[in-house]
């Protein structure tokens, strides 16, 4: 497997095989592709951008929406770019007046029967209709006839929502839901003007990437149950992350506004994901905004402690644990739906100020799985916590033994980095009444939040700098969205600031100085490169994460924007 | 150029250049009585004869010429085309025209206006504002809202401004205050031409158009 963050090679090095270039001209720059390169794809290396509706580069040639219509040399008809591949000599045109009414008219064609109801639409300003009507038409509507009405809202799966009328019948989803899902669900019924997508009589939508039509759809005929009329799209801002709902660790687009993910969208990076991810991972966006633990709480359920902060919270439970430190009866539960930073400072917590040595592995069951992405374990980073474990010289046991020592007797004090555990919360809750005492840091309410004598409110993934690895121990970096919910922080400050109650001197100001600074203790962290974003990772030098009305760019000028190659680098060291 | 003289600077009075004529000219006490009984005829006139209370001060009509406006129980109208406090349009079955697009919280520059989107169950327009508030505090009548619409759903034509109050929550207006006024219906609107979201019986009828040629026999 090609590492991602290797550098590329120098254009002069020799190479075993050098692939014979196709030499073209198109709009009178010269072009070097490979052969069997198509004209978009010619065309966007250097910078020309060729509309079209219904191409894409990981699905079938279909050639059926005619927006990509260009002039070329050696035929005398326009030709569909996504169909034609390069060849040597060609001299293309894709500005001439000819090709522009040849978009105008596509354009035109396809509003026929558009209800032009961007006010509902949840694809507004991230439309190509719209994109392209405002670049190449500006004609008002002129009926031949009634526009053809069709179903408007019809729910043809658990996440997906489908309107037949928006629809410009590119068959973008279908061709995905039979060559990449492999269910083909989705068929084109009736003919000609009456055309329409849909599912077939009693069979739903209900595959697991049924997510993806949404993202590849250029309209907005099928859309999110779950994003539905929650936000509108051209107030999103998108950071680039990690999905945490299973050990893949699909690269994804978190689409933000104002402190609050709104979606989950695919980021393409050919070694991980390709260009997809499942609607668990889509759905898993909910654990970022839904029962929150903002605040600390202090006390279990019955005799909580109202009103005390952060700092209260965390000197309390310090002044708790600090006894009890190297004692038999403590013991600690590490989530791997931690990142490896977190695990970094909670496993030098529990080594060094706990005086632990071994750890008890938490983390959610295992799940279903697939041979496309879906992985069992359905936590992000459970590799990264057993080689952070493993380079701090902590043992790893099994969370069904925790409980087993609980009730023997064995285990009176718990220290919890997660509360993400493979039984029902309830349960587990029920089984740690015992214990003297429970100290956790969780990121959402729950059964183990109210069973606890002190809850520490952690941040999720979307809230700050961090790394997953996954399950191939391909270490991933995320970022920082936007800030912390409240007094929310991230695992690795919290545990720093236990450190410091219990009288050590670490200080990070930010994940960038702690990695350097405990890496170091594993050994398979030491080729990875933090500073790394991975593809279209980039970000902004000098822009901290803020909420996303600053940013008023729409979402596909954001993503081509971070998706500039090279720059990954030199973006890094910017901030913290 | 350069030879013309500068231009002197000109005063904008200048005192008239003739001498008073008389004595009386020059004690100014019959110019001053006389502008005395004009005064006194005003005030005369204003005290014994009542006053037209019409708010519009250029036509009031009597011999009383006070154009005093007793605010607030004389209200002078805003002129047409002044852009007063808003409103929401309903449609004549009622409910908003507006359809949340965010379009005028895009627009409003004071970022008075807060949206929460909801979807109705049977309607062929499927969202809706669940909640709609302007913060007429912070509101700066600029009127961009209204133009930004596209549904014609936001307009400025209530005539008044908002009532001042000592209770600043009561001047966050929701939905139930701002929907108000006259019901508007436009040609274009969705549901002259469907009831729901499916299409209408006669929509599937005749699937393919069909020529006059190709009517079966009897």
């Amino acid at each position: 497997m090609p590492d991602p963050s290797s550098p590329k090679p120098p254009e002069k090095a020799p190479s075993p095989a050098p692939p014979a270039l196709v030499n073209l001209v198109i709009d009178g720059r010269p072009v070097q592709a490979k052969p069997g390169t198509n004209l978009i794809e010619a065309a966007n290396q250097v910078g020309i951008d060729i509309p079209f509706f219904c191409y894409h580069r990981r699905l079938s040639i279909a050639a059926n929406c005619r927006m990509c219509l260009v002039e070329v040399s050696n035929a005398p008809k326009l030709v569909p770019a996504c169909q034609t591949l390069v060849s040597e000599g060609l001299k293309v045109t894709t500005g001439s007046p000819r090709v522009l009414e040849s978009h105008r008219s596509v354009e035109q064609m396809l509003l026929y029967n558009h209800p032009v109801d961007c006010a509902i639409c949840d694809q507004a300003g991230e439309c190509k209709l719209q994109d392209y009507y405002m670049e190449f038409d500006h004609r008002p509507y002129q009926p031949a006839q009634p526009r053809v009405l069709r179903q408007k809202r019809k729910p043809i799966g658990p996440f997906v929502m489908l309107d037949q009328e928006r629809c410009v019948l590119c068959t973008r989803c279908v061709r995905f839901m039979r060559e990449i899902a492999q269910q083909p669900q989705l068929g084109v019924f009736a003919r000609g003007n009456h055309e329409y997508i849909d599912t077939f009589p009693g069979q739903p939508l209900d595959s697991k990437y049924a997510g993806n039509t949404i993202d590849l759809c250029p309209v907005g005929a099928l859309l999110s149950r779950d994003f539905r009329f929650r936000a509108r799209a051209f107030f999103l801002s998108t950071t680039p992350s990690i999905c945490a709902g299973c050990a893949r660790g699909c690269n994804t687009f978190v689409d933000h506004y104002d402190g609050v993910a709104y979606r989950y969208r695919p980021r393409e990076n050919d070694a991980v994901n390709q260009a997809w991810m499942c609607d668990d991972g889509r759905l898993t966006r909910r654990r970022l905004v839904e029962d929150r633990l903002t605040r600390p709480l202090v006390g279990r359920a019955g005799s909580r402690v109202q009103g005390r902060s952060l700092a209260e919270a965390l000197s309390a439970a310090a002044a708790r644990l600090k006894p009890l430190s190297g004692q038999a009866g403590l013991a600690a539960l590490v989530s791997p739906q931690l990142s490896v930073e977190d695990l970094l400072a909670v496993c030098l917590l529990a080594r060094e100020g706990l005086g632990l040595s071994a750890l008890y592995e938490g983390g959610l069951a295992d799940g279903d799985e697939d041979a496309l992405l879906i992985r069992a374990d359905k936590n992000p980073n459970r590799l990264g916590l057993r080689w952070v474990a493993r380079g701090f010289g902590l043992a790893l046991r099994p969370f069904e033994s925790l409980l087993g020592d609980v009730s023997a007797g064995r285990v009176t004090a718990l220290y919890a980095a997660g509360v993400e555990v493979p039984k029902e919360p309830q349960v587990v809750a029920a089984a740690l009444g015992p214990i003297g005492l429970l100290v956790i840091q969780a990121v959402r309410h729950g059964p183990l939040a109210d069973a606890a004598d002190i809850s520490l409110p952690a941040a999720p993934h979307s809230e700050y700098d961090g790394t997953f690895v996954n399950f191939e121990g391909r270490p991933q970096r995320f970022q920082r969205a936007y800030p912390e919910w409240d007094e929310a922080r991230p695992h690795w400050r919290l545990a720093e600031a236990l450190l410091r109650e219990l009288g050590f001197a670490w200080r990070w100001p930010s994940a960038r100085e702690l990695f350097a600074e405990l890496s170091p203790r594993v050994p398979e962290l030491a080729s990875f490169d933090w500073n790394d974003l991975g593809p279209g990772g980039r970000r902004e030098p000098g822009v901290a994460a803020r909420p996303a009305a600053a940013d008023a760019r729409p979402p596909g000028y954001r993503e081509r924007a971070v998706a500039q190659p090279g720059q990954g680098k030199q973006a890094g060291g910017s901030r913290g | 150029m350069a030879d013309e003289p500068k231009p002197r600077a000109i005063a904008a009075y200048r005192a008239p250049e003739s001498r008073p004529e008389n004595l009386a000219e020059y004690s100014y006490v019959p110019e001053a009585l006389r502008g005395l009984a004009v005064s006194t005829g005003h005030f005369l006139r204003n005290l014994l004869f009542s006053r037209d209370p019409s708010p519009d001060v250029i036509h009031r009509r009597g011999p009383n010429q006070v154009t005093t406006v007793q605010y607030p129980e004389e209200i002078a109208p805003y002129p047409p085309g002044y852009r007063s406090m808003h409103r929401l349009v309903p449609r004549p079955d009622g409910k908003p025209r507006c359809v949340a697009c965010y379009l005028c919280a895009t627009i409003c520059p004071a970022q008075c206006i807060y949206i929460e989107a909801g979807e109705y169950e049977g309607d062929p327009i499927e969202k809706y504002p669940k909640r709609f508030e302007i913060d007429e505090l912070r509101c700066i009548v600029c009127g961009f809202c209204v133009e930004a619409c596209p549904k014609d759903a936001i307009r400025m034509d209530t005539g008044t401004h908002t009532k001042p109050t000592y209770d600043r929550p009561a001047i966050i207006y929701g939905i139930d205050r701002l929907l108000k006024g006259p019901a508007v219906s436009h040609q274009t609107d969705v549901w002259f031409k469907r009831e729901t979201s499916a299409p209408p019986e006669e929509a599937h009828a005749h699937p393919i158009p069909r020529s006059p040629g190709d009517e079966p026999p009897g």
